[in-house]
């Protein structure tokens, strides 16, 4: 048979948990969980009237169990915050009697405790007969969870398999496949970082930076040679704080120095004529411009210099630059001139880094950078991370996956509720497994706030 | 190029086809009309479709950068107003085009003012701007019978002669061509693309988005005001409702020619093109002895027609067996499912 | 920690207030009406109130049409023309001799049929729907214009049509086209606020990649709003035809902005799914009355567009006063909150 739409899909008892948010922004959360099949008097599909009252019943309970008030129930979901509109989203799929039940990154964003819970949601499902089909990126998810993996790599089925067959690292070798599995282990050991050997100057600082109510009293710095990582749970403060940085967002109070010299950065455009980059977060909507050239997305940060006297701009220029870096970052393409929409993730990224790289930054910011790319391209982005440090530059990488922060960073802040709550010297590069799951350990107690106390 | 591995994939490339069908056009009248290849009907097409081909380049920029500017139809026929009050005053003819200019630059600050700075709808705030640009045409026009005036350097503005060429014609297509340039080769026009592609991938990235905004509204007002100086030097007066509907054809112009509604796709030269094909087929249809009210329900067509080949083609560019693809494929083919 | 207690418990009173969307507009007006009544005695009688409100239904009417479509994200530029055309309709038919009923029948049909066009344009060819309803105008514009031969259609009155159209009052206080306006604003109000199409239409407004992957028919939610407003063009044309006794080729140029402003000035956004019936009756009232007013004051009639474009203007403005009066509340709740328990977090359920 073929699935020919959603709705069809829903009638077959199929229900899913979709990865991006896929609710109705002006809806209250019982009309998201209850849209497209309302509870009615009547039988007409359309016409019908909708039994508000019963809808609100039917979905309390489950609410109440997800942290949900009666009053975020009854509040449109843009009012609430991205987690609560994430249970919401969940809650949507759980609600209803489904056979099949398809979660697509179900955990990603929600705090630890959360998950759980939603684990005892899946068993409770699996025992009452219904299967799930559930996708994710984190490993150390499936074990004791699913019972049956199934590897899909470049949108080929690779294999099924037993989780109690299979350790992480088998499950690694299986997504990465034979020919890359020496890049992947490679890339865990230690991948080549000449270390920076000129002066340590201090790039950033900031003093005591607040913007109400998402950050408050934030202090870092970093310094020429240096990664700065940045941990916390998602809505702790971590990319408004970039914000602020990158001037697309002004401080309430507090100051930014760049060497050392007070400043105040108007907006993204200003921060770059000041030497600072920005790698976005949501690639697809705030990162890439979709309908442009390669060529023309590396250099639309820094039009001046591809132009003649800053005015007319010099198309075999562009293409001259654009080329060279294609090359160096090892972006695979047949052409500057293809369209961005047509890479891979990981292969956009890679030129939203050349962008970055074309305004000869001081300071590069790398929000989740590895975020939905695949493993190969991870390893290209980590390198070109360090090759760029190594060669005076400083970069703070914001990203929810420890394991990368710890190997990636040299030092971490952990942030938490919009504030600075520890920061942590990093040494997982030459040190051993154990250790970095203990420094991974004491990351995610500060920022779920268990071990507030052991802040450094 | 991959375009180029079958030869039909030509026409879907950006403006081929419009081009062609340009020129079926110019063949078909020609052999229907002996009138339209004359002299006498060249230099008239090219003269009366000055206005709607300047507006719509104009409001190439705000297109392109994702907007809509509704108030370009008042501003040239109060800029034509402004224009003519002036040089009926006696002043050099050099004021009266400052005055024509001004007008169009204020308008368009305007709307720049209130899009970028307040942040209110471009839609809704173009349709205030029209509708008040038209009321004080009204009133202005109510008091002030703008009759014409007999300074020859004023009035030869438009319908001099340079190189045998009409000089509205000459003018119209230096600002053409400067806007081309403006858009194509500087900075400021790949930023106005950027804008148009993805808003907030642009600041991002260091575009001064609300800059861009309030600068296309500007453009589109000034360039505007270029077309109301050149109307009134061509018309010698200004009635009531002058410019009133242009905004519409201008619009129409833009989108036979192909420039996106939804932002980050077209050109000048598309723009132009589209607006002066609008402007032969009304001249051509009325050679050939159609009833001028059928040009409404031409032009309704022509829109329709080209924006539905238009996605057309650039589904079947889409539909080549690229991996990458596949999944926009599959998500086209579920909506197309839908919709039966 | 920095608190936010300078606020009074009034100036959050206020701000809360003028956070509800719409609360602008009826301040504007209230005031309005008030300086109006001192200003000139003649615009509080009666008869001109009735005055007002037979004006002012084919401006509403076409505003509810309006807002269901704004709701839905899309939008109708070709309710001018449509008016129009189905007010030809209906006026034709009856010099053709067709029984009355069946000849309104028709004109509202022909509305419907519009919106059907600009509904399949749109879905099925996938035209943005500025372009597609910009066509509409266009082609039902040319084919009144080509039908009428530039001359209007005369000689279709009869006395119930002039019932219909509003020139005799029932009971000497209430005409038909009122108490239809009435009906048609409270039927799709219920339709909004109570039945699955109502919820459906705000879903595809607020989030249409959300509605469809609910299992929402789309296209199909899209094509009702358009045949709604067809329907409402079409019923304004066929009272209209019976008001104005004759049918111009021009007839109904221009309402397509009296009825987006309306619809704006009620609350409905060009973003989608917001706006609601009783928002498009504020919107079709502010600007009947406000021309009205002009009128008794003697302003010409030059005037009048200038002006409309101006209340449109004041009426974003102000959403954009309401919407940063929202955002304050919303923040200032926030620091309150904060305030109150320095230990409670901006997002409570991180923890347990």
């Amino acid at each position: 048979m073929t699935i020919a739409t959603p709705r069809h899909a829903q009638d077959l008892g199929i229900s899913t948990v979709h990865q991006e948010q896929s609710l109705v922004p002006n809806l209250t959360a019982v009309e998201n969980i209850f849209l497209g099949r309302e509870l009615k008097t009547g039988t007409s599909r359309l016409i019908g009237v909708l039994d508000e009252k019963a809808m609100r019943a039917r979905v309390l309970g489950l609410a109440h169990e997800f942290g949900l008030s009666e009053r975020d129930v009854a509040s449109p979901v843009e009012a609430l915050g991205a987690l609560k509109q994430h249970v919401v989203q969940i809650i949507k799929a759980l609600a209803f009697k489904t056979r099949v039940l398809v979660l697509d990154e179900p955990t990603s964003g929600l705090a630890d405790h959360e998950r759980l819970t939603l684990f005892n949601y899946m068993r409770q499902l699996r025992e009452r007969g219904i299967s799930l089909l559930w996708v994710t990126h984190r490993l150390d998810e499936l074990f004791g969870l699913a019972d049956t993996i199934t590897v899909l790599r470049d949108g080929k089925f690779v294999a099924s398999v037993k989780p109690t067959d299979q350790t992480a690292d088998s499950l690694v070798r299986l997504m990465v496949g034979r020919s890359n599995l020496e890049a992947r282990e490679q890339l865990a050991q230690d991948l080549p970082r000449a270390g920076y050997t000129g002066k340590r100057e201090e790039v950033l600082r900031l003093e005591s930076i607040s913007r109400l109510p998402l950050l408050h009293d934030i202090n870092l710095t970093v310094s020429r040679g240096e990664i700065l990582g940045i941990a916390g749970i998602a809505g702790a403060g971590r990319t408004e704080t970039a914000m602020v940085v990158l001037g697309a967002d002004q401080a309430d109070s507090g100051q930014i120095l760049l060497k050392s010299q007070r400043t105040r950065i108007r907006s993204p455009r200003d921060a770059a004529r000041k030497g600072i980059a920005y790698v976005p977060e949501e690639r697809k909507t705030h990162a890439i411009l979709g309908g442009f050239s390669i060529k023309r997305n590396i250099t639309i940060s820094d039009l001046r210099r591809a132009a003649t006297a800053g005015l007319i701009l010099r198309g075999g220029l562009e293409t001259a630059s654009a080329k060279s870096y294609v090359t160096d970052l090892g972006i695979k393409t047949s052409s500057v001139q293809e369209k961005i929409r047509n890479l891979s993730g990981g292969n956009q990224q890679k030129v939203v880094i050349a962008r970055c790289l074309f305004t000869r930054p001081d300071l590069i910011i790398f929000d989740e950078p590895t975020q939905g790319i695949d493993v190969g391209a991870k390893a290209d982005v980590y390198r070109l991370i360090y090759e760029f440090v190594d060669q005076g530059g400083a970069a703070i990488v914001i990203s929810s996956e420890l394991p990368e922060l710890i190997r990636v960073s040299d030092r971490i802040a952990v942030m938490r509720e919009g504030t600075i709550v520890g920061q942590l010297q990093s040494t997982a590069r030459d040190e051993v497994a154990t250790e970095t799951s203990e420094l991974g350990e004491h990351i995610i107690s500060l920022a779920t706030r268990a071990g507030a106390g052991a802040a450094a | 190029m991959s375009t180029l591995r079958h030869p039909s994939r030509l026409l879907a490339i950006d403006g081929v086809a419009v081009s062609i069908v340009f020129l079926v056009m110019l063949g078909y009248f020609s052999v229907a009309s002996p009138a339209f290849l004359t002299g006498d009907n060249i230099y008239n097409t090219f003269v009366e479709s000055i206005s709607t081909v300047l507006l719509a380049a104009g409001l190439t920029f705000v297109l392109i950068s994702g907007g809509i500017d509704l108030s370009i139809g008042s501003t040239i026929g109060l800029s034509a107003a402004a224009t003519l009050f002036v040089a009926m005053t006696g002043a050099s003819t050099l004021m009266a085009v400052l005055a024509g200019l001004v007008t169009g630059l204020v308008i368009g600050t305007i709307n720049g003012a209130f899009v970028a700075g307040a942040g209110v709808s471009d839609f809704i705030v173009t349709l205030a701007t029209l509708s008040i640009g038209a009321g004080l045409l009204k009133v202005f026009t109510g008091r002030t019978q703008l009759t014409g005036t007999d300074n020859a350097s004023f009035l030869a503005l438009a319908e001099g002669r340079i190189l045998g060429i009409p000089t509205g014609v000459f003018i119209a297509a230096v600002v053409l061509v400067v806007l081309e340039v403006i858009l194509v080769k500087t900075p400021f026009g790949r930023a106005v693309y950027a804008t148009g592609v993805n808003a907030n991938a642009a600041f991002l990235a260091g575009v001064s988005v609300r800059r861009i905004r309030f600068s296309v509204f500007v453009i589109s007002g000034v360039v505007a005001g270029i077309g109301g100086v050149l109307l009134a030097s061509h018309l010698n007066s200004v009635q009531p409702g002058l410019g009133g509907g242009y905004e519409l054809t201008a619009i129409a112009g833009c989108v036979v020619g192909g420039v996106s509604l939804a932002g980050g796709r077209g050109s000048i030269w598309r723009a132009a093109l589209g607006a002066f094909f609008l402007s032969v087929l009304s001249r051509g249809l009325q050679l050939i002895g159609v009833d001028p009210l059928w040009f409404s329900i031409v032009t309704g067509a022509a829109i329709v027609a080209a924006v539905a080949f238009d996605r057309g083609a650039q589904r079947w560019l889409q539909s080549s067996p690229r991996p990458a693809r596949a999944l926009k494929t599959a998500a086209d083919a579920s909506t197309a499912q839908n919709a039966h | 920690m920095p608190t936010s207690s300078t606020h009074s418990s009034a100036g959050l009173r206020i701000q809360s207030i003028l956070s509800k969307p719409g609360s602008g507009i009826v301040v504007m007006l209230v005031l309005f009406v008030i300086v109006m009544a001192v200003v000139s005695p003649a615009f509080v009688t009666f008869g001109n109130w009735q005055n007002i409100a037979n004006q002012g239904v084919f401006v509403l009417l076409l505003a509810l049409g309006m807002t269901v479509v704004l709701i839905a994200r899309g939008i109708d530029l070709s309710v001018g023309s449509v008016m129009g055309l189905s007010a030809g309709v209906s006026a034709y038919l009856i010099t053709q001799g067709l029984i009355f009923p069946l000849a309104l029948l028709a004109g509202i049909a022909c509305g419907i049929f519009c919106g059907l066009l600009n509904a399949l344009m749109i879905t099925k060819l996938g035209l943005p729907d500025f372009v597609a309803t910009l066509a509409m105008l266009g082609v039902a514009r040319g084919v009144l214009f080509l039908w009428t031969a530039g001359t209007p259609f005369t000689r279709y009155m009869t006395p119930a049509y002039s019932l219909v159209g509003g020139q005799t009052q029932i009971a000497g206080f209430v005409s038909i086209p009122i108490i239809i306006s009435i009906a048609a604003c409270i039927a799709l109000s219920l339709l909004l606020r109570r039945s699955v199409l109502g919820r459906y239409l705000y879903a595809v407004g607020g989030n249409p990649d959300a509605a469809r992957l609910s299992g929402i028919p789309v296209n199909r939610i899209k094509t009702y709003a358009y045949l709604i407003s067809g329907g409402c063009a079409g019923l304004a044309g066929v009272i209209l035809a019976g008001r104005a006794t004759n049918v111009a080729p021009t007839m109904g140029t221009g309402y397509e902005i009296l009825a987006i402003t309306a619809a704006i000035i009620g609350g409905a956004a060009l973003t989608g799914g917001q706006g609601r019936m009783i928002g498009a009756v504020l919107g079709a009232l502010t600007i009947t009355l406000i021309t009205n007013a002009m009128n008794i004051a003697g302003i010409s009639s030059e005037w009048q567009q200038l002006v409309t474009g101006v209340i449109l203007l004041i009426a974003v403005l102000l959403d954009r006063l309401t919407t940063y009066f929202k955002h304050r509340q919303r923040s200032t709740e926030i620091a309150a909150a904060v305030s109150v328990d320095p230990t409670a977090k901006p997002v409570q359920h991180v923890m347990s």
